[in-house]
């Protein structure tokens, strides 16, 4: 698509220049390309180039203000949705319509001569690139969201399993309101044992759908990135787990010290008892010296300690 | 001779461990020293015996177990003609079969280690997988007590298995290998060292020791398995699978894929003794007359040591992704035989096994052109800006050295003494698996109890741990303690490397440290085949971690105290103390890295902790060879020996061989088990017995038996019957396991014939005088691989012979000059 923008840092004198030249050439008819290289160019301007600056031609106009439009409504969808985490459920919509709208600008076609297209004056015509980068981003966001894992393939909607999981998780929130409305206001943080009985089921139903979501994933892909469940089903994972654990402190693995202990501290008697016996009863390996046959002397072995008796 | 049934293998087993019955059949060549006049020898040599002088096991001996290889030319008659029979194009040929071989050699050892790490996840994968499994299930209704059971069982079976093999079929293969291959490149022949049957015993070692869980890694015995690989495919057979390879030499293309059966040379199971094929060894000569065996040329100790210093830095560069450390890793273990052209080729197979085990594992992994993965190990990459380091923290670094060295001073006085026990008390092969299986158990209930311990939780983040296990954390979470207990630790050990800064608390990292420390230096030494490599960095990476976390604790947190740079420095400084490498560790781990600016500051840490180290104990190869009691030559004479002479040194009187012998009395010479010398200095055939005549040769025991098993006396050649001449071809084909005396069969009336030896003596062997000073003689001995050193007076008569158990007891000790004793072990 758009030329990577490293490229054109060190092109930029060169590039003004030929946007000024392309303008002189082109006299009073409004090239399209140079009303974002304005700032750039003002220096050079006082060299006395004439016109007034040239204006987009009306359709890349038009297709400019929609995708300024669907990326507004984009980041206002991105923002409310931001806490707790409906990124996905909520703005699938308007990130396809936007992807679509960045499409027909790429696509674009302009009605003047071939080289000033909407594509090319939009997109590649200046330092900045402002419509590559929002794009960029979106879809960056998009892709570290995840969110092609919970939407269908063709991305109209969410997926069966991502539905089943946030009705379930649904009503398993609906659950913990309720039971919490059944007591009192003002609970000790350990009195959460009515939460945790009544909604046990529901919760351990969709702890088990995640991780079996979780797993079905990690078997479908091997990058790191499908690695991930989508945000939406991750954050409500997160959420359900953190009040059920946390909050109502209902997961209180049963904790066996005491045969755990027993069978560490007899596995780790095992080696003493093993180690005592060999050096009791094994026989200790002895070596048989052999006398080497050399000239027994004298004088010269001096700092020699004599081994042989 | 009464023993011929028993002893009839060309393998001549030396199982002494446990066989002390068997002692008298299976001496071992005591080369060169003794008793004189053949025949009278018996009954001296039994003096000894009648009071044996026993003592315990120490490390100041000398074992009479080991051998030298012969690296010196026997330059006799036979090889001359040869030599000049071969034109200039066939040298060319030669040199090309040498590239083949590298490449080759290259292939095997990358698809060999290709194979390991693929085992290896696999199984890993399910053991872990179904642990986990098993601890989430018990978490939530109790009974963690059975998951740690079924861990330990798990853990202690598969050790089981692995370390039995290794005790009953092949004790060479314990351990990581380096000493053994050090031993073999200084030019000590190890029994069994370089055999098919040690590899296969080996690899499957490696691959049940690491998923039985120890603190091991498969990184060292990769080397010892590309020395195998090369000896191997350098001789073209298999005596373990009774093939040789044969291929006409107009086909020289064939070769490849039939090579890609057999390596290692020699001798499996299935010629043990009391195996009933071994007595139809009893070698009849082929004599291939059209056919030409491929690698014969190599068939000698000089060729197979280039390739197996080749194979060695193969499977360091498979090991590491470390090509130029492979080579260097060969340079510094075995720098006395060295040039140029070798060094080339050395290079090219260590290139060739990287890129092959990188092109296979990245069509493993399923991205087919990635090429990601150099070596068994990778540490990841470390170029982001966090990782780079100042000048300011080059003294820091330099203290993690000093750290490093201390904490390998005490690692190896540890495994000192647990060796020293080990060899002393547990020595029967029975034991060894106990004690395996004891420590495997007890690492899975150490590594059980942290986890169960430790309170530090983690949120998961994606699948960035392999094996997440909650146990007491809140949902979501995992333990922290477990993604280093609970993993293979090749992984553990990138985890430490790579993690974002906060995921170990320092308490987890500290009671992670001193277990693991204990543990890694408790396992070493144990009979499963298993490397300290990686063990070591672990230890070194975790305590670096913490080190890291303290200083941009204490610095309040500035962004250069990235705790994975630290890591990296402290896993250097922990390696370096322990195995005290310099020169080629420094090249491995900055190619590990793939960081060439950590050269500086790496180079730095391994200095400092090896300074810091010599300055306690000697590194842990050069302390389990001694403890091997290794007649191992070190690069130089002890700095105080030279006030001693040759005369001193040597061994004396020689049981020397006239050049025109009686049969009987060479039988008698060969068969003497209390005085099996290996090399015999020739003198003139003198009718006149009372005077020592003057030296004109060496022969050495392998081409007498050759000699005596083709009958070529010289009544024979006096019958005038049309008999072949013995060609060198003739004693290669014998080569390397010679049959033993016993196997020869030598009638009563051969007895009266003669031998004449002048035309297969060495007629050129090395001599000094009596007055040559002790470096001297080591120098010579070091620099051109000599096995007999022959003494001579002014008069050219023989009076000692230096041996290379001659020369390395002499030893710097901590009160000068020490002298070793030598022991039947």
């Amino acid at each position: 698509m758009a030329p990577p923008r490293c490229l054109c840092r060190p092109l930029l004198p060169v590039l003004a220049l030929a946007l000024l030249g392309l303008a002189a050439a082109a006299g009073p008819r409004q090239t399209p390309a140079l009303e974002l290289a304005q700032e750039l160019a003002e220096e050079l301007w006082s060299a006395g180039l004439p016109g007034d600056l040239p204006e987009l031609e009306p359709e890349c106009r038009s297709l400019l203000d929609a995708f300024a439009e669907g990326s507004a409504a984009l980041t206002g969808c991105l923002g409310r949705r931001a806490r707790p985490v409906r990124l996905c459920q909520g703005c699938h919509g308007q990130y396809r319509r936007l992807l679509a709208q960045y499409g027909s600008i790429a696509r674009a076609v302009g009605n003047s001569s071939e080289s000033h297209n909407c594509a090319k004056s939009i997109l590649t015509s200046d330092r900045l690139q402002i419509v590559v980068t929002l794009s960029e981003f979106f879809n960056e966001t998009w892709e570290a969201a995840n969110c092609a894992n919970c939407l269908k393939n063709n991305s109209e909607g969410l997926s069966n399993s991502t539905e089943e999981f946030l009705d379930l998780f649904n009503k398993s929130l609906t659950c913990f309101e309720h039971n919490l409305q059944g007591q009192g206001v003002d609970l000790s943080p350990n009195n959460y044992t009515e939460v945790c009985k009544n909604c046990n089921e529901t919760y351990t139903k969709l702890n088990d759908l995640y991780n079996h979501l979780q797993r079905l994933n990690r078997q479908g892909g091997e990058s790191a990135h499908s690695a991930h469940l989508c945000i939406d089903v991750e954050d409500a994972m997160n959420i359900t787990r953190k009040l059920w654990s946390r909050t109502f402190n209902c997961s209180l693995p049963c904790s066996d010290t005491v045969p755990v202990i027993a069978v560490s501290s007899f596995i780790l008697f095992l080696p003493i008892v093993f180690y005592l016996s060999s050096f009791l009863h094994s026989k200790q390996k002895k070596r048989i010296l052999i006398l080497p046959k050399r000239i027994q002397s004298n004088a010269n072995l001096v700092n020699i300690q004599e081994k042989y008796s | 001779m009464a023993n011929v049934a028993k002893k009839v293998s060309w393998s001549g087993r030396d199982r002494d461990d446990d066989e002390d019955g068997r002692a008298g059949e299976t001496t071992p060549l005591l080369n060169g020293s003794g008793p004189g006049a053949a025949g009278s020898g018996r009954q001296e040599t039994e003096v000894p015996r009648q009071r044996p002088n026993e003592i315990p096991h120490n490390e100041k001996l000398l074992s009479l177990k080991y051998e030298s290889l012969d690296y010196d030319n026997s330059e006799n008659q036979l090889f001359l003609e040869e030599e000049r029979r071969i034109n200039h194009a066939a040298f060319r040929t030669v040199e090309i079969k040498r590239w083949v071989i590298c490449a080759m050699i290259g292939i095997l050892t990358g698809l060999v280690a290709c194979f390991i790490d693929i085992v290896v996840e696999n199984l890993a994968g399910l053991k872990y997988r179904v642990v986990k499994d098993n601890i989430d299930k018990f978490t939530t209704k109790g009974g963690l007590s059975f998951s740690l059971l079924l861990w330990a069982t798990l853990n202690a079976s598969v050790v089981m298995v692995g370390s039995l093999i290794v005790a009953f079929i092949e004790p060479v293969a314990a351990g990581s290998g380096i000493p053994q291959i050090k031993c073999y490149l200084n030019g000590v022949k190890i029994p069994h060292v370089v055999r098919l049957k040690t590899l296969v015993i080996k690899v499957c070692g490696v691959i049940l020791s690491v998923v039985g869980g120890l603190a091991v890694g498969k990184e060292g015995p990769m080397i010892h398995s590309g020395s195998v690989i090369a000896a191997g495919i350098s001789q073209g057979r298999s005596t373990s699978l009774k093939r040789d390879f044969k291929v006409g030499v107009e086909l020289p293309g064939v070769q490849v894929p039939l090579c890609a059966v057999p390596t290692g040379d020699l001798a499996s199971s299935l010629s043990s003794p009391g195996s009933c094929l071994s007595s139809s060894l009893c070698p009849t000569l082929k004599v291939p007359s059209l056919l030409f065996q491929i690698f014969e040329y190599f068939r000698r100790d000089t060729e197979k040591r280039d390739f197996v210093s080749a194979g060695a830095a193969a499977g360091v560069s498979a090991a590491f992704g470390a090509p130029v450390g492979g080579v260097l890793f060969s340079l510094e273990e075995g720098a006395s035989f060295w040039n140029q052209f070798l060094t080339w080729r050395i290079f090219f197979a260590s290139m060739i096994s990287t890129f092959t085990l990188n092109s296979v594992l990245s069509v493993y992994h399923g991205n087919a052109w990635d090429l990601s993965s150099p070596g068994l190990i990778n540490f990841g990459r470390f170029d982001n800006e966090k990782m780079g380091y100042t000048i300011q923290e080059i003294p820091i670094f330099i203290f993690m050295g000093v750290v490093g060295g201390i904490l390998g001073a005490l690692f190896n006085a540890l495994n000192y003494w647990l060796t020293m026990f080990r060899i002393r008390y547990i020595h029967r092969p029975c034991l060894q698996v106990v004690e395996a299986m004891l420590v495997a158990a007890v690492t899975a209930t150490v590594g059980f109890v942290m986890i169960y311990c430790s309170r530090d939780c983690q949120p998961i983040q994606g699948s960035s741990v392999a094996y997440p296990l909650q146990l007491f954390c809140a949902d979501g979470e995992y333990n922290s303690m477990a993604t280093a207990f609970f993993n293979t630790p090749e992984k553990s050990v990138v985890n430490l490397f790579h993690d974002p800064p906060g995921s170990y608390n320092p308490m987890t990292l500290g009671m992670f440290t001193l277990m693991y420390f204990f543990l890694a230096c408790w396992t070493y030494g144990l009979t499963v085949s298993a490397g300290v490599f990686i063990p070591s960095l672990l230890i070194g990476a975790a305590w670096g971690r913490l080190f890291g976390i303290s200083l941009s604790y204490l610095t309040k947190g500035s962004i250069w105290a990235d705790p994975g740079k630290y890591a990296l420095m402290g896993a250097a400084a922990q390696l370096g103390g322990i195995v005290r490498m310099t020169l080629s560790l420094t090249v491995i781990m900055m190619e590990a890295t793939g960081n060439v600016t950590y050269g500086f500051p790496i180079m730095l840490v391994l200095m400092t902790a090896k300074i810091v180290g010599d300055y306690f104990v000697e590194g842990l190869y050069d302390m389990h060879i001694q403890l091997q009691s290794v007649p191992f030559l070190h690069w130089e004479a002890p700095v105080t020996s030279h006030s001693l002479t040759a005369r001193e040194v040597m061994s004396t009187p020689v049981t020397c061989l006239r050049r025109i012998e009686r049969v009987g009395t060479v039988v008698d010479i060969l068969s003497d088990t209390s005085s099996n010398h290996n090399g015999f200095p020739v003198v003139e055939s003198n009718p006149d017995t009372t005077q020592v005549a003057g030296l004109r040769g060496l022969i050495l025991r392998s081409q007498l038996i050759v000699l005596l098993k083709h009958k070529v006396f010289v009544e024979r050649a006096n019958l005038s019957l049309v008999q072949r001449r013995l060609k060198l071809k003739d004693f290669r084909d014998a080569y390397p396991r010679f049959p033993p005396i016993q196997s020869i069969h030598v009638s009563q009336d051969e007895r009266e014939c003669m031998i004449d030896l002048s035309e297969f003596m060495n007629p050129s062997p090395y001599t000094v005088p009596q007055e040559a000073s002790l470096p001297r003689v080591f120098k010579l001995f070091r620099a051109l691989g000599l096995r007999h050193l022959v003494v001579v007076d002014n008069r050219n008569e023989v009076v000692g012979m230096v041996t290379r158990k001659d020369l390395a007891r002499y030893r710097l000790g901590k009160e000068g000059l020490e002298e070793l004793s030598l022991a039947q072990t």
